[in-house]
């Protein structure tokens, strides 16, 4: 048998990630850079990377298909197919555990509810409307704010006592009442577990509209927000499944499936 | 169809087209209407013609905003920013219903900083029935004559039937194109087509009669598309922006149908001009118009669309709606459902007047196709 090459492409709003499979489906390469101005320029430096360390490929010519998916996905002039981040996000999360029937995908400036069929399709999904709130770029404010990375951030809220009711349907909104709530002296973990607490709410309504039926799986960057899976199982009262592979590459991945299925077709 | 198409382009570019201007110059009057439940032929009896108001490459809303609240929708918020702005000085009146809320604001709004020289507004009631025919006639037989004490214009019913036959006479043949869109290969697309209707909508039906008649030989000329990936349906609330169409088309869609205000489906079914004409126009804005402002009529208005998206083999429909629509805010979630359970792949979106969201419409879009297996 013939080995063959398989790459996904994702370009999100902050983020461009890549994921190559060979045919039997396994993960060999697979990348996250930040966004640059071009899409095109994102994609091309994501597959760089995520060839890097696969000696059998030279360039993303030896890929015997390409999808791009994610916000840039029609711009990558050398992909072979582009397929929207709803289908992607839908089949990564399948093909790392098939019994995954819903997904929040939060991206940098979007956040969908996907509900999938028995073979990984989407059955039903939702979209936030234009308005980043409860995005990625929401949380990048937030810390901001609290003057942290991301990271401390997400596990900010987890040792919170008791939390401060914000309100996450604006993020104008949201950053000027933390910061008077900051200004008021409360507890800082306090409000941090009110802004994820306002998010999952968000996120709960999104998905509701698709029905949330277990096992439910998050994606997209803000799967790593470690305070946002404890807002988000608490308003769900279901537990978020976890994946065995890295859910901000989850579209990619999915783009690299559909890639190897469009190729045998 | 690229140089008709270029020619319908220009008429939708702006409300005061080279049509319209032509006809003004002719001592023609054009009346102004936004709904429609608003009798057509009636303001195209003699010298007067009915223009479908738009706000095409609306910026912004920032003077209606000071007078109509947030909850207002975008369109009726446009149209206001666009009378304020003297972009509908050349209108010689309008025509309003109480159809909804909002273009209730719109014409209270329109009285009070731009009083024009004939604004009507007619009183439709919510339900069907002898009683309610009876007060649309009545309303009717007012409107008209009002337009002939202000405009000078001959209301009797052999004008006013002269004036059905007409508008008659345009829909059918838009109609007749309309049907091509059933072929397996339709021979132009969905945003061609909802160009052809918009244009038809602002422009005297004297003067667009030989475009649409040119529309029609080119499509007899043109080969089938067959490009396509999924064949859609769209319905819902005033939709008169072709570029809303085409995004939707860009994602690899052709639309095949339409039901929603202004577009081809109730639109253009005839009027009855040979018997009493009040009662035809009656008739018309209550049963024809199928509005989901009605009261009653739920599952027969479903039907319909579940019965057209049939006929013209539609794999999927879209139901939009502009964000604070109340009339279909509430009927696309009920429609939603009634549809899915017939089979029928729905997708549900809520936008803006003002083409905004391009990328995630896309993204819907596209992935709606995806889901349907295409």
């Amino acid at each position: 048998m013939i080995q063959k090459y398989y790459g996904g492409c994702d370009i999100g709003s902050t983020t461009g990630k890549a994921v190559i499979i060979e045919n039997t489906g396994i993960i060999l390469g697979s990348s996250i850079v930040h966004r640059e101005i071009d899409p095109e320029v994102t994609a091309a430096l994501a597959l760089e990377q995520a060839l890097k360390n696969i000696p059998e490929i030279n360039s993303i010519k030896d890929l015997a298909y390409l999808v791009g998916t994610g916000y840039g996905r029609s711009e990558i002039s050398f992909a072979s197919e582009n397929i929207s981040e709803i289908s992607c996000h839908a089949m990564g999360a399948f093909f790392c555990d098939r019994s995954i029937k819903t997904i929040v995908d939060i991206g940098g400036q979007d956040v969908k509810g996907i509900s999938i069929n028995d073979d990984g399709t989407v059955k039903e999904f939702a979209m936030n409307d234009k308005c980043a709130a409860g995005t990625g770029r929401f949380f990048e404010a937030m810390a901001r704010i609290f003057r942290m990375d991301l990271a401390d951030f997400s596990d900010l809220s987890l040792n919170a006592r008791d939390l401060i009711p914000v309100t996450a349907q604006c993020s104008v909104f949201a950053e000027t009442e933390v910061i008077s709530l900051l200004a008021g002296k409360n507890p800082p973990e306090s409000i941090a577990a009110g802004v994820q607490n306002a998010v999952a709410k968000r996120c709960f309504m999104l998905l509701k509209r698709v029905g949330i039926i277990p096992k439910v799986t998050i994606t997209g960057g803000c799967a790593k927000n470690r305070g946002l899976i404890k807002a988000l199982e608490k308003a769900l009262q279901e537990k978020i499944a976890p994946l065995s592979v890295d859910p901000q590459i989850i579209g990619a991945l999915g783009a690299a499936l559909y890639a190897k299925k469009r190729e045998s077709r | 169809m690229t140089a008709i198409d270029s020619e319908l382009k220009i008429l939708l570019e702006k409300p005061l087209n080279h049509l319209v201007e032509r006809a003004i110059n002719e001592g023609m009057i054009p009346i102004g209407y936004a709904c429609s439940m608003v009798p057509e032929a009636l303001i195209s009896v003699g010298k007067l013609f009915p223009v479908s108001m738009r706000a095409p490459g609306s910026e912004g809303t920032e003077m209606a905003d000071l007078y109509l609240s947030s909850v207002i929708c975008t369109y009726a918020r446009s149209l206001l920013e666009f009378a304020l702005d003297d972009r509908y000085k050349f209108l010689g009146g309008y025509v309003f219903t109480a159809g909804c809320d909002h273009l209730r604001r719109l014409h209270d709004n329109l009285d009070y900083l731009k009083k024009p020289g004939f604004s009507y507004i007619l009183d439709i009631p919510h339900k069907t029935g002898g009683a309610a025919l009876e007060w649309t006639i009545e309303e009717i037989t007012r409107l008209a004559s009002a337009l002939e004490k202000q405009f000078d214009t001959d209301m009797s019913r052999e004008s006013i039937n002269k004036a059905i036959e007409k508008t008659n006479a345009l829909n059918r043949a838009l109609s007749a194109i309309g049907t091509l869109r059933k072929s397996k290969h339709p021979p132009f697309t969905g945003t061609q087509y909802h160009r052809l209707i918009m244009a038809s909508r602002v422009s005297p039906a004297e003067y667009m009669m030989p475009l649409i008649e040119k529309f029609r030989k080119t499509a007899e000329d043109s080969e089938g598309r067959s490009e396509y990936r999924a064949r859609l349906m769209i319905t819902g609330s005033g939709l008169d922006d072709p570029e809303y169409t085409n995004i939707i088309e860009s994602q690899g869609a052709l639309v095949v149908a339409d039901r929603y205000c202004s577009g081809s489906f109730p639109g253009l079914e005839p009027l009855d001009s040979s018997s009493n004409p009040f009662e035809a126009l009656a008739r018309r804005t209550l049963e024809v118009t199928r509005c989901p402002r009605m009261m009653e009529g739920f599952n027969s208005r479903a039907e319909y669309i579940a019965q057209i998206a049939e006929e013209y083999s539609a794999d999927g429909v879209i139901i939009e709606s502009i964000k604070f629509c109340d009339t279909w805010g509430l009927e696309s979630a009920a429609l939603t459902d009634q549809l899915r359970a017939k089979g029928i792949p729905v997708l549900r979106v809520e936008r803006e007047y003002r083409q905004s969201g391009e990328g995630q419409l896309r993204t819907r879009v596209q992935a709606f196709i995806e889901s349907i297996g295409h």
